[in-house]
Parts: structure tokens; sequence; C-alpha cells
């Protein structure tokens, strides 16, 4: 489903020296699979995640997404596909400010080709428990709800693939789990897979599969693989 | 969620500072829509006046654009007055035998001849017989020389090539007792509103909203009726039947002083959208006999030296015992043929006399008109008329050819001018107006760019906090063309939100100063008044061809458009930044 081969990427300094900030010689994700990537902060987990969805592009190496060769793509067709088959829960949610929760998830429909399907984002944030809270703006919902909306948004358009950026990093210990639990039982449901960014033990050993990314040595390996 | 929603939830969450965007916009544009509003409604009313229904002025010699903004907009100070007899070469033979009939000179005439007749001796014989008949044929003679000369049966010299004519005497004002406002008194004919269209292609007419119009000697109220135009009934509350007095000259000078005469206002005519519609109209055979009016007439002028000596006659009207009376008031201070001590009037007599004054007309000598309005002969239908008239009137023809001269000889060295209005008044655009409307236009212009201005301003400075919201937007799969929609849409917008806001509170501002510019300028103006058109191709100046744009417009009906054409442009600098978002930075903040 994802796979990437020889992923090089790196950032260019103030000073004009090169920095490598990503290094992965190979990487995949089966149909429906999930998996979470930790790793310690500033080893380009981040990054990988914007080389995935077609945000950035990779100096060298390739992206398929699909079968599909994401990266010989020009930026408004690696848009599209984003926009197609990509999912994107951030951080720190990045919910829009202007619109209600039910908005910002018709929002993650509005850039696809799909059809919108207003029934699909009231059920989604049903699903999420927010049923009650569809015309609420983001700063009327608490951050947990706010999360909430942002996972729905994300599996707005059925996509193939789930990227999480660290979504429960924001989260208070209560919501944590139930953020990680939604977005499971979600991917589950719809069989869609998951790359999951997070530096919590505690939430990566709720996966059967964890990958590591090393900071330096930058390159993926299995510290746990799914039986 | 279409890119016009997206942009319109962003200026939403903006709030306070999209409304200040907003409300800047609005308050330029309601300026620019107020101005030429106004501008552009006085400015056409000045047009429209062109088709009033007359397309030659003849007034005394001087300058023609005062002779025109007196005549048609009642503006300016009264010009100089020229005789009656001016008017009675455009007129038709019948209204000339009567007016000629009227004139002293006339009765001088009649009186010689009735008198030559009387003393002629019938004496019995064939001498006396002879004698008798030699009188006779005398006076025949004589009559026929004089009364040929005055050709009372021939309508005036131009009268062929007159479809109207209609004249006007101004000088006096209507001052409200109650109010102080002044409105302009005009002695005109009743012709002013049977025979006068209001324009020239419809051929609509004046129309009464309450009684009619007066006439030139009525029953009720002999010479001393008025109608009163629509602006002036209600500023001043008027209602048929009131008693009005004019005040001579200029209310605010000091020698104005209101004439005793009481006129009856017997009709209020319907708003015309014009100049018209604050004046009050008084019946010219009344006006003529109000104090001041009537000039005065040398005895010795009234016939020419030979007719004094052959006949020793003198003023019919003026020592006529009959007459006297009833002519009493018309003379006083005009003439200087007060020898006798005046005898004191009984009451009788003293109300004998205002009721004669009130029925007989001035006669023709003593006659003044301030213009006269000609509209020349339909069969003119290329304007040949009203080119060719004015001239031959400005070279002195009236003067030298007219027929009056044999009985009022040295009248003719009051010379006349003829003007064509419509030649005036683009004139006076030519020279006044267009300028005004350009520099209005640049101020106009301005203050839109300034608007435009501020969309980018209030868009720039959301700038920084909106990165991020960029960010997810490219993130969720908008690519960088639909982030530069939006943000264009948005400055898009801002600008039609600002130009209807503004465009709203524009016509009410014209609302609010419609009272105001009406009794200023008798231009009625409210909500609905637009600018009028303008053709395109006077604003593309050349960049269309004039064959593609010469249909015209209303300006204020591009303003929201030009705005909006505007704030694509400003708004293309923030568009751009959008654009260049960097994504993973941005989200990273």
């Amino acid at each position: 489903m994802l796979k990437l081969e020889n992923i090089k990427k790196s950032f260019v300094q103030p000073d004009k020296q090169q920095v490598p900030i990503l290094e992965v010689p190979s990487f995949e994700i089966g149909s429906g699979e999930q998996v979470v990537l930790i790793g310690p902060s500033g080893c380009g987990k981040t990054t990988l995640l914007h080389t995935i969805a077609g945000i950035t592009n990779p100096d060298s190496g390739k992206v398929f997404l699909d079968n599909v060769e994401l990266t010989k793509y020009s930026e408004a067709t690696r848009d599209r596909i984003r926009a197609n088959k990509l999912g994107y829960v951030f951080q720190t949610f990045n919910l829009l400010p202007a619109f209600s929760a039910y908005e910002n998830v018709l929002l993650g429909m509005t850039f696809a080709s799909k059809k919108k399907s207003p029934q699909r984002a009231r059920k989604l944030l049903e699903q999420v428990g927010l049923g009650h809270r569809l015309g609420n703006k983001p700063h009327q919902l608490s951050v947990g709800e706010q999360q909430r909306v942002a996972v729905a948004r994300a599996l707005a358009n059925k996509p193939a693939l789930l990227l999480a950026d660290e979504p429960t990093a924001n989260v208070d210990p209560a919501n944590q789990q139930q953020i990680v639990n939604l977005i499971k039982e979600s991917c589950e449901a719809e069989n869609i897979a998951l790359l999951m960014v997070t530096h919590s033990m505690e939430v990566a050993d709720q996966f059967e599969r964890v990958d590591r990314l090393d900071e330096l040595n930058l390159v993926v390996s299995q510290l746990k693989t799914a039986t | 969620m279409n890119v016009f929603k997206i942009a319109w939830r962003s200026i939403q969450h903006r709030g306070f500072g999209s409304w200040l965007t907003i409300v800047s916009m609005a308050l330029g544009v309601m300026m620019v829509i107020a101005v030429l509003t106004i501008h552009g409604v006085v400015s056409q009313s000045f047009r429209s006046n062109n088709s009033f229904g007359y397309n030659i002025i003849v007034g005394a010699r001087g300058g023609g654009l005062q002779l025109t903004l007196n005549s048609v907009y009642y503006l300016s100070k009264p010009v100089e007055n020229i005789p009656y007899e001016y008017y009675l070469a455009f007129c038709d033979a019948e209204t000339r035998e009567h007016n000629i009939k009227n004139s002293i000179a006339y009765r001088a005439q009649q009186d010689i001849v009735e008198t030559s007749t009387l003393n002629s001796p019938l004496s019995p014989g064939i001498m006396g017989l002879g004698a008798a008949l030699s009188d006779s044929l005398l006076a025949d003679a004589f009559e026929f020389q004089q009364f040929s000369a005055m050709k009372i049966n021939e309508p005036g010299l131009y009268k062929r090539y007159t479809h109207t004519a209609v004249p006007l005497c101004q000088g006096d004002y209507y001052v409200d007792p109650d109010n102080g406002l002044a409105f302009r008194c005009v002695g005109t004919t009743p012709n002013f509103f049977s025979d006068l269209v209001l324009d020239i292609e419809t051929e609509e007419k004046f129309q009464f909203s309450q009684g009619r119009c007066f006439v030139e000697n009525g029953p009720e109220h002999g010479l001393f009726e008025c109608v009163v135009g629509s602006i002036v009934a209600s500023r001043c509350d008027i209602q048929l039947g009131d008693k009005i007095q004019a005040t001579h000259g200029d209310p605010n000078s000091s020698g104005a002083h209101i004439h005793e005469q009481n006129y009856t206002v017997v009709g209020i005519v319907e708003s015309t959208g014009t100049p018209n519609d604050r004046v009050v109209y008084l019946n010219m055979e009344g006006f003529f006999l109000m104090e001041d009016h009537a000039k005065t007439v040398e005895k010795d002028s009234v016939l020419d030296s030979n007719d004094d000596e052959a006949t020793g006659s003198v003023d019919p009207f003026f020592d006529d015992e009959t007459d006297d009376n009833s002519q009493e008031d018309v003379k006083a201070g005009t003439t200087d043929d007060h020898s006798d001590e005046p005898q004191p009037l009984t009451d009788e007599e003293e109300f004998q006399r205002k009721a004669n004054a009130t029925r007989i007309p001035l006669p023709i000598e003593q006659r003044e008109v301030t213009s006269i309005l000609v509209r020349t002969s339909l069969n003119d239908e290329f304007g040949v008329l009203s080119q060719f008239l004015p001239p031959l009137i400005n070279e002195g023809d009236l003067e030298t050819t007219l027929d009056w001269t044999p009985y009022r000889p040295e009248r003719a060295q009051k010379a006349a001018q003829a003007v064509n209005p419509i030649v005036e008044v683009a004139s006076l655009f030519e020279l006044f107006v267009n300028p005004i409307r350009w520099l209005l236009l640049a101020l106009t212009s301005m203050i839109c760019v300034v608007s435009a201005l501020s969309i980018l301003v209030g868009i720039y400075n959301s700038m920084n906090q909106r990165q991020n919201e960029i960010a997810v937007m490219r993130a969720l799969g908008a690519n960088r063309s639909k982030v530069m929609m939006i943000m264009l849409c948005e400055a898009m917008l801002l600008a039609l939100a600002g130009g209807m806001l503004g465009w709203i509170a524009g016509h009410g501002l014209n609302a609010a100063l419609g009272p105001l510019v009406e009794s200023r300028t008798g231009v009625p103006l409210s909500f609905f008044s637009f600018a009028p058109p303008v053709p395109v191709s006077v604003l593309t100046q050349g960049l269309i061809p004039e064959s593609v744009a010469s249909f015209g417009v209303s300006p204020e009906f591009l303003l929201v458009p030009g705005l909006m054409v505007l704030a694509v442009i400003v708004g293309i600098y923030p568009a751009i930044s959008a654009y260049r978002t960097d994504v993973s930075k941005a989200l990273g903040k």
C-alpha cells in the first residue's frame, strides 16, 4: 500500500551547509496495516510524514502509494492524490478556527475529487461522540474534542492511508486513550492503513507493529512486528 | 464547500478587522455614490432642460450664458429687459392686433382720426360737401398710413419661423412670511403651460396637480391670478385660493419692497423635476401693473414729432379723464406727467380706481419682458431655424426691420440678442461642469484606490495568523491555485460587502440630503436617484473603440465591479504570499 525506497532528505542551514535529516532505505505498510513510528525528537518523523503525504519532495528516492509513484508527479498532482487517498491528523489539531466542527469535517472533503457527503460528515462526528457539537467552533470545544474532530476530518474522504503525527501529544491522559482507540477502531472499521508517529511507548504498546526511526543513523528498524 | 464560502468564513472569523475594512471601504463608496449621484442628477437636470420645448431665448444683449441661466434655470440675477415689441415679432396676427390696439400710439391715432372726422364741417352745398369729403379722405388716408405702418393685421416678422413664443418677466420674488424662503416670481402668459412642452420628444406638457392655469383677465380675480410650482406649494404650504404678494427686487437687498397687489393662487403645477417647480408664475398682465414694473413713456415719444405737430395730440391714457384714474397707479413714479395737484379720492372712487386697475392692461409701450422663449417651427426637423435665427437677431435684424419702429422709433436703440440654450449649456458644461466632473472622477478614483488598499492592509495584517490555516488547507489537499483563489475571493467579497454597504449608505445620504438639494437647485433627489448614464467611451477614454462603447451606463453601477477588480489587483500580493506558503514550515508553527 505504501512503499518508500531510498528516501533521502536534507535541509540547508543558514551557513549553506547541508544537514541530512532523513534517510530511509526502505519502508512498507500493507493495506489496512497499522504502524506506529517512534523516535527521539528531531529525528525526522514529521518530515517523513510530510514526504509520504507529498507535502515535501525528497531529495532522492521514491514514494509509492497504492502502487502509484508519488514522487514523480507534480506538486498539483500530489495535492490531488493527497486529497483523495490520505488523511492527516496533526499534533496541534489544526482545526480551522473560522469553521464549525461540522464544517471542518466537510473541509476535509472539499479538496478531494470525490463527491462531498454531508451525511458522512455528521456520521463521523457522531462516531467520535460529537454529534451534539456540530455547530461549535473549535474554541468552543475542549482539547480532546478538538482532536476528535481532527480525526473525523482525516477520515472524511475514506483515505487509503491515515497519517497521524503525535495525535495524543497535546491531549490530557484521560483523552489520550480515547483518541488512540478512536483512530485504531476507525481505521480497522474502514480498512484504512495507519502510520502513527508518537513518542509515547504507552501508545506504541497498543499496536502490533512499532517501527523506530533512529537519529543520525536515519534508518527504520522494526522494534515489534505483527505476529 | 466552495472557495467563496471558505473566504467568507475567513472574513467572518476576523470579525472586527474585517468590519473595519468593510466600513472604511463603505465610507469611501458612500462618498463616491453621493458625489456621483448629486453631481450627475444636477448636471442631467441642466441638460434635460434643453428639451423644454424651446430652442431659442431672446433677451437683452449681454452674456448669453447669463440669459440662459436666468431664463431656463432661474439662476443668477435677472438680466436687463427688452421692449415688449420684440415679443410681438414672434406672435400671430391676432395676438399682435390685440396688443397693438392696447397701445398708446394706436389709441392716439384713433383719437386723431376720430377728431378729424368729427371736426369736418358738414355744411350744406357743393363747397361744403367737397370740404367734408376732402377732410374725410384725408382722415382715411392718415388712418391708412398710420395703421398700415403698424401692420396690425399681420403676423409678427418671425411668426412664420415660430411655433411657440412665451414671454418671461422677472425681477420679483415671493418670500414666505412664515419661514422666510424666497422663490422667484415669473410673469408670463398662459401659453407657458398650454404651449410649451416639458420634453420635446414626448411632447409632455405641464400638468396641474390642483386647480387650473391663470387666465389673462379672469372674472374672479381680474389680472391678478397666479399658479405655483410644486416645491413652492409644499415648502410654503400654499393652498388654492391663498393670496400672495410679490416682493420687488432681491429680498436680501435694502431696496426691496412688497407690492401691494394680492395675487390669488388658482393652480399648483405638478412636480416636473425641473427648476420650474421652484417658481411662482404670475399672470403677466397683472405683473405689468405692479409698482415699478411699468416703464416711463415720454409723451413726445409716443408719436413722432410730425404727428405731434400735426395733431397736437397727447397720450390719451395720460390725459383722458376717464382713464386717468385707472392708470394712475401704473404711472405713479414712472411718469412725470402729474402737473395737477392730486385730488383726494372718495372711498367709492378709490374702490373704483383699484377695481379698474385690476382690469385694464398696461399699454405695450410701457411693457418690457426679460426674455422670450421661442420654439421654432415644427417643420424645422433639422434644427436649421434654431441655428439661423439667433445670428439674424444678433446682427440687429429685429431693430432695423421690426414693424413697430414706426410708432416706437426710439426704442429701436435697445438691442436684443438671441441664444440657443443648448449651445449655451454645452459651453457651460465645457467650461465649468466637465472639468468639475473630471476632478470629481479623479477624486473618487483616488478614494476607491485608498479603499481597495484598505483591503490589502486588512488581509496582509492577517497573513501571519493565516499561514497555518493555509498550510492546513494545503495538507488537506488544496493546491496552491486554490488557496490563491480563496485569498482573491476574500478580497473580492470584502470589496463587494464594502461596496454594497457604501452604495446603500450613499443612497441613504442622497435621501437625507434630498430636501436640501431640492430646495437649493430644484432637482429632486431621493434614495432611488441614480447617477445618470455616461457613454462608456467617455469612461474608457479610447481604450475601447467608440463603436463598441457607444452605449451609456451609470458610473455607479460600474463602481462596485470596478472596486472588485481593484480588490483582485491589490489582493494579488497576499494571494501570491499564500501561494508560496511553505506548508512544512507553516504546519510546524
